[in-house]
């Protein structure tokens, strides 16, 4: 572990490095994002200046579902990002190789190799709408739901990794499985919002068949209501931890049918 | 003609080589549709008017849809596509070739046009008309407004042909253009009034954007399928569309002539 801590610092590093090459192009990507965010908020602010509240949640609860959304998105983006380019494109070009090659974890080696800093602008946005939204809400804050609030998030994060790792794996056997994790990654625009709004069969879809609405609205309302505790953060990590370890056995299969590609 | 249908059937081909991706793409963008459709059904449920801002909701839904459709369209590789060429100095390929640069990219992007309209065109018209009849009780298709439509749309995908065309040729000056490009998809959404209809905003701002070319690229074509133009409007509309055409075209060709003199092929 603490070796892996190390590797994963040096990576770090690396690519940082070579990101300050084209410093400006990032900038502007990060602003752009930032951008895009800030209009679908304004896009939010005028229904809701037309209505009272969206079947029972106000304003303010909506954007505090919304920048909740974005906590565990924007975490997994930081530090997984580079499961996008195993679909994509390392497996159909042969590159796969060298991460099969090296004397550490093949997952582990994928995962740390890219470090995503154009996330700050998810996480920044999210923190903002988190905070601003509980201080408009008056929400009174006990000691313990800060402790469940970062366990919240972090079981979050996993379910976003874990339906990433699932879908790149499918590429040892296809040799592109990008555009699938897209499919599946797009679910996660369901979680921004209630799930009271969706009918049944949606509903029943992303919390028991690809559980996104774990990562955003369920813990959320709890934060918000206070009200079932065990379903709205236990549900998160049963719901992560499952999912985890089906992705991870989905990969180690991969990888044992995985033949190289390209030349 | 001749010489360019190759490129049309070139991109063609390449479209449905990789037709798996194209659907699990378009499942995958046509989800924020639905993820509206649910958020407008709330709306339209916590009001009591059957209106929301002028709309219905019925209105809404075809404004969804076909919003989605004519920005799927409309849409050009042309800025990614040229970008790549000149990074990696593939351009100067092209540029040793007896043909004008911008056509072989029109007709080949024209193959890929053609897959995509024969997919999802029918599907998502009918899917809407069909709705529309459910609710209403009555068919609700015009069948001027639709050729109409037809045309605005080809002349809204002409004009962001161009305009991607130029913003690509904005690679001359500066190689790399990942986060010039997303700012650019970010700010085209909002203008052309794709993220929020024009309709919602501020008076003000709403018909600055009207004469702004971006309204051209998706709120024009989509409001003439809705019926929401009286004849007068949509001639002035489509006026409108072919002199932001004649500009997006006389800009490319400006920097195109500006551009090639100072250019500097990195490999190739």
């Amino acid at each position: 572990m603490k070796r892996m801590l190390r590797l994963h610092r040096i990576f770090v590093a690396q690519y940082m490095k070579n990101l300050m090459e084209y410093k400006v192009d990032f900038l502007t990507g990060a602003v752009s994002f930032l951008l895009g965010q800030v209009i679908q908020i304004a896009f939010l602010g005028i229904i809701f200046s037309q209505i009272p509240n969206l079947i029972g949640w106000e304003f303010n609860e909506i954007l505090f579902i919304y920048g909740f959304s974005l906590l565990p998105k924007g975490i997994d983006h930081l530090l997984f990002d580079n499961l996008w380019s195993v679909g994509y494109f390392i497996v159909r070009k042969g590159d796969f190789d060298k991460y099969l090659t090296r004397p550490i974890n093949s997952l582990f080696y994928v995962i740390a190799e890219k470090f995503c800093v154009d996330a700050f602008g998810e996480l920044a946005i999210g923190l903002i709408l988190v905070v601003y939204s509980v201080i408009q809400l008056k929400l009174t804050i006990t000691w313990y739901m800060i402790p469940l609030f970062i366990v919240a998030v972090v079981f979050a994060t996993l379910i976003y990794t874990s339906i990433k790792i699932a879908t790149a794996a499918i590429a040892f056997w296809t040799k592109a499985s990008g555009h699938i994790t897209h499919m599946f990654y797009m679910t996660n625009d369901f979680s921004k919002y209630p799930t009271t709004i969706y009918n049944k069969f949606v509903r029943t879809f992303i919390t028991y068949i690809i559980p996104f609405a774990f990562t955003a609205f369920y813990p959320a309302s709890y934060f918000l209501t206070g009200e079932n505790p065990l379903f709205c953060i236990g549900g998160t990590v049963v719901a992560s931890v499952l999912l985890f370890i089906v992705s991870v056995w989905i990969w180690n299969r991969g990888i044992k049918a995985y033949e190289s590609a390209g030349s | 003609m001749r010489t360019y249908s190759p490129f049309t059937r070139a991109g063609m081909l390449e479209s449905v080589a990789y037709r798996a991706n194209f659907f699990c793409f378009l499942i995958g963008e046509i989800m924020s549709c639905f993820i509206m459709f649910f958020v407008w059904k709330a709306v339209f449920m916590s009001t009591d008017s059957e209106t929301f801002m002028g709309f219905t909701m019925e209105d809404m839904v075809v404004y969804l849809f076909i919003t989605f459709l004519t920005g799927y369209l409309t849409y050009s590789d042309g800025t990614y596509a040229i970008a790549t060429e000149i990074r990696d100095g593939s351009i100067a390929m092209r540029m040793i070739k007896p043909c004008s640069f911008d056509m072989c990219f029109l007709f080949q992007e024209l193959g890929n046009k053609i897959i995509n309209v024969l997919c999802i065109f029918a599907p998502l018209v009918l899917g809407v008309e069909a709705y529309r009849w459910i609710i209403t009780g009555a068919c609700q298709f015009d069948v001027v407004h639709f050729l109409l439509y037809v045309v605005s749309l080809v002349l809204a995908y002409l004009i962001s042909f161009y305009f991607n065309v130029s913003y690509g040729f904005m690679a001359f000056y500066l190689k790399n253009l990942w986060g010039a490009d997303i700012l650019k998809e970010v700010i085209i959404n909002f203008l052309s009034g794709a993220t929020i209809p024009l309709a919602f905003m501020p008076k003000a701002l709403a018909s600055v954007l009207n004469f702004l070319p971006f309204s051209s690229l998706s709120y024009t074509p989509v409001m003439i399928y809705m019926g929401m133009y009286s004849g007068a409007e949509i001639a002035l509309r489509m006026t409108m569309q072919v002199f932001w055409l004649c500009v997006m075209i006389l800009i490319s060709k400006v920097i195109w002539n500006h551009a090639v003199k100072r250019l500097c092929s990195q490999g190739g």
